[in-house]
């Protein structure tokens, strides 16, 4: 699985290098709007290290930012799922913050946050977790009929069981949904670089766009993208262990 | 004890289709009990209708004496988290206890008290749904094709324990097969369609208790009121 | 002829895009004129804007579409690709691209001084010489020319970055309001009215640290073309160059002040007039420091300081010769 993802990523990267450089190429453009494969290359060797570091700096505060991610869109659709006023209220908060454009919402992140990790990581969360959010609140504000019938009828259906019910027997659509917001969490953090950091890839790749030095952007992209399906496949590697776990039918996922 | 089901009237929302049309009709109890008719009469209709599970319909359920109705289907499902046994425990009441060992000795449950729920065959899934349904404080159990996968002998096994066991409560069992409900059940009541009048009418079962074999002539006698009456 | 082969098929098909797409390019002179600005439309832009509004390009016989730039366009790059037959560039963009071959030359030096300055506080960061940047926290854009700019005056007065904390900026100032940074990069004009008088109303003095007149002499924005206009259009090329001058003389001159401020105000709604009619006074001593001064006035030993300043800096590996690739519009 590891070889294939890889692979796979390999060949994108090609295809996608091999189509600049025929634009390049074909269009004789200067070495300032598409670098030439040597000059590619030479950057390449120069900086993979340096890049390699802050782009799994940007991957450990993915990662973090992911999980925050996950606990918050758990927690706001737990709470969303309340009938009263106070899950009303939260429900209608979480998709009021998501609609804001985190560039506008930046100034306020930098004067509660400043602009290190905290600010990374708030930008990442509100990037990563609304779809997430939606998800949740899809799964956990649908009864599992069949099986809650039983605690309805005999009055045992508390929140918390009808919760664990369903989070239970979707567990395969979570993992899912989790793997697949693994990939927002990482651009997430990369864009939380690009406007409120001084650290990761995406502050790299912004110094890097303000000089024009598109071979530094190639070498960063892909390291990002090697890092990143690594990430995945650890997602799926977990995934798919919880899904061999005891218990976790074959109706879990149909 | 008894049920009774006043003017009751019933349409689905999402079309035209009428499936009850005023119509009164007293059951009573206590005894083991059927709803007979063939399928998309209403049958589930009704015994959610009964057991409180089902809005949108007029006219009036009312009953004396009845203060849990419970309704257990052949789709229900217990979570996969545990084995049955540990729902078992997690469900029946301490004094039931002792019955929860007996039911699941005679349910042929106990070697899967261990097992998931969706790693046992559609028989014993039956059986364990129904086991909780039984320890539970009830006054009426509604059984819809609970035992539908269940050899003929574990069939009747149970069902006669549960009549033994339970002589004083209301069941209404829910079943297509004929011979079965003509054999176990103290009174039939056909359900029909909404264009006949009454639509229930009830024939009087065997009633097995377990003590003697039914003759073959009754129990096609009474097979035979059941299609007449249907 | 088979379509069986993937590989071929793919390769068929990046060859129709690639000739789809190289269709797209080539401009012909019956087509519009585009021309990319360096930023936003603002008072730094006011002659484009003026010569645009104000008919100038019409009485030249061209249609001239103003594209209002931002930090992801770069007029370069559109100039290469056909996008864009005139555009704005900063002096670092335009050496760098020419150092990787980009054919672009320079016609016209917008501004005659550059408008980057340091903003900063001196009742809390006095600052009368460069040596007072010791021990200050000085805010510079990363890859950014103030970074540049600023290396070159460290290095010129021999201060060491140790001596000092650099703090990387973007676009937003709260750092400097929350009193965390000492200097901020800033352009003077554009920017200087708005920020400088936002801490003024607050209660607090400011002042604008200036590395032109400590001797960095850097070059800002400036009008580019590409070798393609140049040298097969240089006529629609000149009359391009002489309504933009004119629109810049015109709007420039203090008795157009209040043309130019409504001329500003069609484009840029969100900026009050006061602001602009500041902006506007702050804009004229960098275009036309003088009333002799010509506008568009290429100030060669500017370049070229600017030049060997990105080669000491390693931005460039080597000089490029950049008075080669500067054609003084009339």
């Amino acid at each position: 699985m590891l070889h294939k993802r890889i692979y796979q990523f390999l060949i994108v990267y090609a295809v996608g290098l091999s189509v600049l450089f025929l634009v390049k190429y074909g269009l004789n453009l200067s070495d300032y709007v598409i670098p030439p494969p040597k000059e590619v290359w030479i950057t390449g060797q120069k900086y993979w290290l340096e890049y390699l570091r802050e782009v799994l700096d940007t991957l450990s505060v993915a990662v973090f930012g992911h999980i925050l991610s996950i606990l918050l869109a758990a927690v706001v659709a737990v709470i969303g799922r309340l009938t009263n006023w106070v899950g009303s209220f939260i429900k209608m908060g979480a998709y009021n913050i998501q609609s804001y454009p985190i560039v506008a919402v930046a100034p306020i992140i930098f004067i509660l946050f400043g602009d290190g990790i905290a600010a990374r990581l708030l930008i990442t969360v509100m990037i990563c977790y609304f779809p997430l959010l939606l998800s949740f609140i899809g799964i956990f504000s649908e009864p599992v009929y069949h099986i809650e019938h039983f605690y309805t009828a005999t009055h045992r259906l508390t929140w918390g069981l009808s919760l664990r019910i369903r989070v239970f027997e979707n567990i395969a659509k979570l993992v899912t949904v989790i793997s697949g917001s693994a990939t927002v969490a990482m651009v997430g953090t990369i864009v939380a670089e690009f406007i409120a950091a001084d650290d990761g890839i995406g502050y790299r790749i912004r110094i890097a766009l303000y000089q024009s030095d598109l071979s530094k952007i190639l070498t960063a992209l892909f390291l990002i993208g090697i890092c990143t399906s690594l990430y995945l496949l650890s997602l799926e590697y977990i995934g798919l262990r919880i899904r061999k776990r005891p218990g976790i039918s074959a109706g879990s996922f149909s | 004890m008894h049920i009774d089901l006043e003017k009751l009237s019933f349409g689905h929302a999402d079309s035209d289709t009428r499936v009850f049309e005023e119509f009164s009709h007293r059951i009573e109890g206590p005894g083991f009990n059927a709803l007979f008719g063939p399928s998309g009469v209403g049958k589930t209709t009704l015994a959610r209708i009964i057991a409180g599970e089902m809005n949108g319909f007029s006219g009036k359920v009312a009953s004396s004496g009845l203060s849990r109705i419970l309704y257990t289907y052949n789709l229900e499902r217990l979570p996969d988290w545990s084995g049955i046994g540990e729902h078992f425990k997690a469900v029946t009441p301490t004094s039931q206890t002792g019955f929860l060992n007996e039911l699941t000795r005679i349910f042929g449950l106990d070697p899967y008290l261990e097992s998931r729920y969706a790693q046992l065959s559609l028989g014993q899934q039956n059986r364990a749904n129904l086991t909780r349904y039984l320890v539970q404080d009830f006054d009426v159990l509604i059984m819809d094709e609970s035992l539908a996968n269940v050899d003929e002998g574990t069939k009747k096994d149970i069902i006669l324990l549960v009549k033994k066991r339970f002589p004083d409560r209301l069941f209404l069992y829910i079943s297509h097969n004929v011979v079965e409900v003509s054999r176990y059940c103290k009174n039939i009541l056909v359900v029909r369609r909404p264009d006949k009048s009454p639509q229930i009418l009830t024939v009087s079962g065997f009633d097995d208790m377990g003590e003697q074999e039914p003759e073959r002539e009754t129990l096609e006698r009474i097979m035979l009121e059941m299609m007449n009456a249907s | 002829m088979s379509f069986r082969n993937p590989v071929k098929v793919l390769l068929l098909s990046i060859l129709s895009g690639f000739i789809l797409l190289s269709s797209a390019f080539g401009w012909e002179e019956s087509q519009d004129i585009a021309y990319r600005l360096k930023w936003l439309a603002n008072t730094s832009t006011v002659g484009d804007l003026y010569a645009d509004a104000r008919g100038m390009f019409a009485e030249n016989g061209l249609k001239v579409l103003v594209k209002p730039g931002g930090p992801e366009r770069d007029a370069i790059k559109e100039l290469e690709l056909g996008r864009a037959q005139f555009g704005v560039a900063s002096a670092d963009q335009i050496i760098r691209a020419l150092s990787k071959g980009a054919k672009i030359y320079v016609l016209a030096q917008i501004f005659q001084v550059n408008p980057l300055q340091w903003i900063y506080r001196p009742d809390k960061s006095p600052l009368d010489k460069p040596a007072d940047l010791k021990g200050k926290i000085v805010g510079i854009t990363y890859g950014g020319i103030d970074e540049n700019i600023m290396k070159a005056l460290l290095s010129k007065y021999r201060i060491s970055e140790s001596d000092l904390t650099l703090y990387s900026v973007r676009y937003d100032f709260t750092p400097f309001y929350q009193r965390k940074v000492d200097l901020w990069p800033i352009y003077r004009n554009a920017q200087g009215p708005i920020i400088g008088n936002k801490i003024r109303d607050a209660g607090e003095k400011i002042d604008y640290f200036d590395p032109d007149a400590h001797g960095i002499h850097t070059v800002a924005n400036s009008v580019i073309t590409s070798e393609e206009v140049l040298n097969h259009h240089p006529q629609m090329a000149a009359r391009f160059m002489s309504a933009l001058i004119k629109g810049w003389e015109l709007s420039m001159d203090p008795v157009n002040a209040e043309k130019a401020v409504q001329t500003i105000r069609q484009f840029d709604r969100d900026t009050d007039e006061d602001i602009i009619r500041e902006q506007l006074a702050l804009t004229r001593q960098f275009v036309k420091p003088r009333k002799d001064v010509p506008f568009g006035r290429i100030d060669v030993p500017a370049w070229k300081q600017t030049e060997e300043m990105m080669v000491a800096q390693k931005l460039i590996l080597r000089p490029i010769g950049i008075d080669k690739y500067l054609k003084q519009a009339k």
